[in-house]
């Protein structure tokens, strides 16, 4: 049995399948996946996760958006939230931080670094 | 004969001479004090000699005390030279399995490095693979370069029919006019057209690269055949150097990315049908 819970939400299958692995690294972690924002909020809606992982740039909702209703969410706005971005978008990245997000990784990502990022929020050694 | 009367014999008295009775008692007066006194010195003596004896027991008792003290310091000391050349020991077999654990902990984190580079291509690949169709496999093929090798301007080139150019199919981060037509085994990428040979930078800081002097330029092939190049422009500013893993993206790109477009191509030209079971019978295999 699981004993973390991890939203990834990312609108790139080939990113989503990418942090999927990484998160298969962190023994009792249970990954769910959403393709954006709007994906997400309907995912948060019926479950509890300890961890949000996302994008900034997706259809639909984006990042900041999606981070905006989370810090709202009386069930999640304490949930940590690592955003992913991409050079050169360090106003999204500075955007992201003023609205709540607890980290940031950058493209293209090093599993290794995610994982220990992801060990870090969740406060496993 | 004449007979001496004998006169009666004088008598003798067992009384000695007054004289003589002063002197024995001088004498004894003289004996019992020199006893006493003799006593009495004997008696000092004894004293003296009781309280050397006491003396000489105390200090005794206190060598005694001190040879046990010194024993015990000794034997402290002897401890103490076991415990040292135990903590020494123990010391020397917590450094060889400190050693050993930074030892594994480093292997752990190349294998850990080494998966995460083995998924990263299983997922290239994967998606790659995961459509037929013409614009999602461009899609995969740009999201590989930009999302995993961290390329912000890249072109997809393919041959002319007559073998004697390159011209771009797909790019991204730069724009139409500012790719050119390349003949081949001219410029970086008509050189590693002709020669089917990739050339990437190894020295230099590939995010400053430019179009006429691309960070990689990969040859693109089904099977021995050259089809195109990949030319990858410039790279985002955090990533200066190719690592290991990139290599093995050019590869896969080498080897996947041409049959995948190919693929596709054909695929919509035959109207996005699979092929009826007749077309994989008798293929003699």
């Amino acid at each position: 049995m699981a004993d973390y819970s991890c939203l990834i939400v990312e609108d790139s299958p080939m990113m989503r399948q990418l942090l999927v692995f990484a998160m298969a690294r962190v023994r009792n972690l249970r990954v769910t996946e959403a393709d954006d924002g709007v994906d997400a909020l309907r995912k948060l809606a019926t479950a509890r996760f300890d961890l949000i992982v996302t994008d900034i740039n997706m259809p639909i909702m984006d990042g900041l958006k999606l981070i905006r209703r989370v810090r709202t969410d009386e069930n999640h706005k304490k949930t940590p939230i690592i955003v992913i971005t991409t050079e050169g978008a360090e106003e999204d990245r500075h955007r992201a931080l003023q609205l709540g997000a607890n980290a940031y990784i950058t493209k293209p990502i090093q599993a290794p670094q995610v994982i220990a990022k992801v060990k870090e929020l969740l406060g496993i050694a | 004969m004449t007979e001496r009367k004998s006169r009666p014999p004088k008598a003798r008295s067992d009384r000695p001479p007054h004289d003589l009775n002063k002197e024995r008692d001088a004498f004894i007066q003289t004996f019992l004090k020199k006893g006493v006194q003799l006593t009495e010195e004997l008696l000092k003596e004894n004293e003296r000699l009781r309280k050397r004896i006491g003396d000489l027991e105390d200090e005794n008792a206190m060598l005694c005390a001190q040879v046990k003290s010194d024993n015990a310091i000794r034997e402290l000391i002897s401890k103490i030279q076991d415990l040292e050349t135990e903590k020494n020991r123990l010391l020397s077999r917590f450094h060889e399995v400190e050693a050993r654990s930074d030892q594994y902990a480093q292997t752990f984190a190349e294998v850990e490095a080494e998966l995460a580079n083995l998924a990263s291509l299983y997922v290239a690949s994967n998606q790659l693979h995961s459509t037929l169709s013409l614009r999602g496999v461009i899609r995969q093929i740009k999201e590989m370069l930009a999302q995993l090798v961290g390329a912000r301007s890249f072109a997809i080139y393919f041959v002319t029919d007559d073998g004697s150019q390159l011209v771009p199919i797909a790019h991204e981060g730069i724009r139409t006019e500012e790719l050119p037509t390349v003949r081949v085994g001219e410029g970086p990428i008509g050189h590693a057209f002709s020669t089917g040979a990739a050339m990437i930078a190894e020295e230099s800081d590939v995010s400053a690269c430019a179009v006429d002097a691309p960070a990689a330029c990969v040859p693109l092939r089904i099977e021995d055949r050259l089809i195109g190049v990949m030319a990858l422009f410039t790279t985002f500013a955090q990533k200066t150097r190719f690592l290991p893993v990139d290599y093995e993206f050019f590869k896969l790109l080498a080897a996947h990315a041409a049959s995948a477009i190919v693929g596709a191509r054909l695929f919509a030209d035959g109207g996005g049908k699979t092929p009826g079971i007749d077309a994989f019978l008798d293929l003699g295999v």
